[in-house]
């Protein structure tokens, strides 16, 4: 199992050296950690009602009036609970698609996570009656998870080599038919459409902690899982045959990835809604800064993911006073810009 | 090549499924029809947002696109042969009362269903240019068809609308006057002169505060209440649930499609009760989509119970 670690290192050192390339590693990490701090700050100090700093501090050590209190504790801290548990998990699950299908331009909805999420929910809405966003956090759960079990039920026979296509285009067609279906709910029941709408755009607001809480230990195995499959999708950066003849098995890591995708966009969709261009953006950033080994850019993943999700959640707080912008409008604005300028350096989307 | 043929079959299953399905959801047109003749007694020319159109003196079989249509429609005492509603489940909005629940919907307001629209034989059709333009040629060539500008114009001013066109303006004239005088009575039953009142939709998360204009904000002020002052955005303002404390007034309504149901409160809201010690749910049905008189009325009865409860 350790080969094709020692395979990629060699690769790497060749270029760098192997010393600069650790320094380089930990320059990346402290920026990454400083960067999540920073946001972390901005996340509870900007926001929609201009409350002086001042007030904010005062609010957290627990000494704030009533409007700042309610401001920073009932608002700010659940969305930035929120808005971390959401960037993690998109993060880490787009660069384990990317990873797994090999393919620079993946991204977790390819399986049909969010199609499924979104069908289950607007079912939800327009025939059970369901409302409160913790049981809308529920549905969205729960279609993730049985779309993701379809679509590899379906897209899993045949022979191994073709499956990671199979499995795809499985995905891709069934999460057209679901978005297909799911617009028609919505056209044929505006109520429903009405409250789909925000849950539609990808949004933190009123995500308290009875929201996010649940959601938690199906994202804490979800990163377990990602974890343990780092090593085996090194391997099969280098092709299904190579990875097979150096003992990674090929069917295990898949199961493996699979359940960590579904886990991890389905519960981050459970909580915010389909949040765009995150899985995607992601793992190029980190990949441009910290190279090809998984186990880092995973890691990598996690810290850049809280980031842009927090800072796009506070641009979208920001941006149409007094109102707000959801933050999935926000990171499609962010995220096709910085995908269109690395796309046009030829380094970045290599895998 | 192991299983092939079994996952192909499956996939044919699936495929032929999906498309039985949407065959039936297509087959459900009905058969042409003629314009009706019915209307053979005299016309005049009305001149309306889309041009001049010649149109009974007094229509009989009236198909309404427009919820302020309906309910001026009915108010009247016209019940429509057709009505485009918002939502075809819920059907005909429930406040217009027992004989309107039977009207048959034809669509909804964004996409009437013109062969429904052919299927009701119409003597008179009332669309709105904003939303309708396009289908104006279908539609006149079904009935004279004639269209208020739009929906966000003065709701009064399209009640007169609708009268006009349906050859009784002197009836809207009463319909507003019995409305105004419900309002003078319900401004001096709770001395509502001086108090301030504000009207909440929570809508994505954000709160959708109803200005002076809208109808509900509009019905609020000739109850006597003044709005408080917001940089209003035509009819309404979105606004974060950090900045909840702005929505303040002495009567703050919000809309819910189920009034009896507290959850359905904001958590914003929940969370703020000292600030809002008049703190009402009201059924969205009436105080947001019910524009026109009858509506209004709605609202008024709803208004003068929540206020006497109150106090």
């Amino acid at each position: 199992m350790t080969k094709p670690t020692a395979i990629l290192t060699a690769r790497d050192t060749s270029v760098s050296g192997r010393a600069p390339q650790r320094h380089r590693l930990l320059v990346g990490l402290l920026a990454g950690v400083a960067a999540l701090a920073v946001a972390v700050l901005l996340s509870l100090f900007v926001g929609a009602n201009p409350i002086a700093p001042d007030d904010v501090r005062a609010a957290l050590l627990g000494t704030g009036s009533d409007e700042a209190d309610f401001v920073v504790w009932d608002q700010r801290v659940p969305r930035t609970v929120a808005a971390l548990a959401v960037g993690a998990a998109l993060g880490v699950a787009g660069a384990l698609m990317q990873a797994f299908t090999r393919n620079p331009l993946a991204d977790p909805g390819i399986l049909g996570v969010n199609a499924g999420a979104g069908f289950a929910v607007a079912v939800g809405l327009a025939f059970l009656g369901v409302r409160a966003p913790g049981d809308i956090a529920w549905l969205a759960c729960g279609g993730a998870l049985v779309v993701t079990l379809v679509v590899y039920a379906i897209g899993s026979g045949g022979r191994e080599q073709s499956s990671t296509a199979r499995l795809t285009v499985t995905g891709v067609a069934f999460g057209a038919v679901l978005a297909g279906l799911t617009t028609g709910i919505a056209i044929t029941h505006p109520d429903a459409f009405d409250r789909m709408r925000g849950w539609n755009a990808g949004s933190l607001l009123e995500r308290d902690l009875g929201v996010v809480v649940p959601v938690l230990p199906f994202l804490a195995v979800g990163l377990v899982l990602a974890a343990a499959s780092a090593r085996s999708l090194n391997a099969i950066a280098l092709g299904p045959d190579v990875a097979r003849a150096q003992g990674v098995s090929v069917t295990r890591s898949r199961i493996l990835v699979l359940a960590a995708v579904t886990l991890l966009a389905g519960g981050a969709t459970a909580i915010a809604g389909p949040i765009a261009f995150v899985g995607l953006v992601v793992p190029h950033l980190v990949r441009w800064s910290v190279g090809s080994d998984q186990r880092r850019i995973l890691g990598g993943s996690v810290l850049v993911g809280c980031v842009l999700v927090l800072c796009s959640d506070v641009v979208g707080r920001i941006a149409v006073l007094p109102g707000e912008m959801p933050v999935g409008l926000v990171t499609a604005f962010v995220g096709a810009p910085v995908l269109i300028a690395l796309a046009r350096r030829r380094t970045a989307s290599g895998l | 090549m192991p299983l092939p043929l079994a996952h192909r079959r499956r996939l044919v299953a699936v495929a032929a499924l999906s498309i039985a399905a949407l065959g039936l959801s297509a087959c459900s047109s009905s058969s042409a029809s003629t314009p009706s003749d019915t209307a053979t007694s005299a016309t005049h020319v009305m001149e309306h947002a889309h041009g001049e159109t010649s149109i009974p003196d007094a229509p009989k079989r009236v198909v309404v696109l427009e919820p302020v249509q309906l309910d001026t429609t009915v108010a009247l005492g016209i019940t429509p042969v057709g009505a485009a509603v918002l939502n075809e489940t819920a059907g005909v909005p429930t406040y217009l009362g027992e004989e309107a629940a039977d009207i048959p919907t034809v669509g909804t307001v964004a996409e009437p269903n013109v062969q429904l629209i052919a299927a009701a034989k119409p003597d008179l059709i009332i669309g709105t240019e904003s939303r309708h333009s396009a289908l104006y040629d279908q539609l006149s060539e079904i009935a004279p068809t004639v269209f208020m500008a739009t929906q966000t114009d003065p709701w009064r001013d399209n009640v007169q609308f609708v009268a006009e066109a349906l050859g009784d303006p002197d009836g809207a004239d009463e319909l507003l006057d019995a409305y105004d005088a419900r309002c003078a009575e319900i401004a001096k039953e709770h001395d509502t002169a001086g108090k301030t009142a504000q009207l909440i939709r929570p809508r994505d998360g954000v709160l959708t505060l109803y200005g002076p204009t809208s109808f509900a904000g509009s019905t609020l002020e000739c109850a006597g209440f003044t709005t408080p002052e917001h940089a209003w955005e035509d009819i309404s303002l979105d606004l974060s649930p950090e900045r909840v404390l702005e929505a303040k007034a002495d009567q703050v309504f919000v809309t819910s499609v189920d009034p009896d149901d507290t959850s359905t409160l904001p958590a914003s809201l929940t969370a703020n009760t000292d600030a809002f010690p008049e703190l009402h749910l009201v059924d969205q049905s009436f105080w947001i989509t019910g524009v026109g008189p009858l509506g209004g009325m709605a609202v008024l009865d709803d208004l003068d119970r929540l206020l006497s409860d109150g106090s």
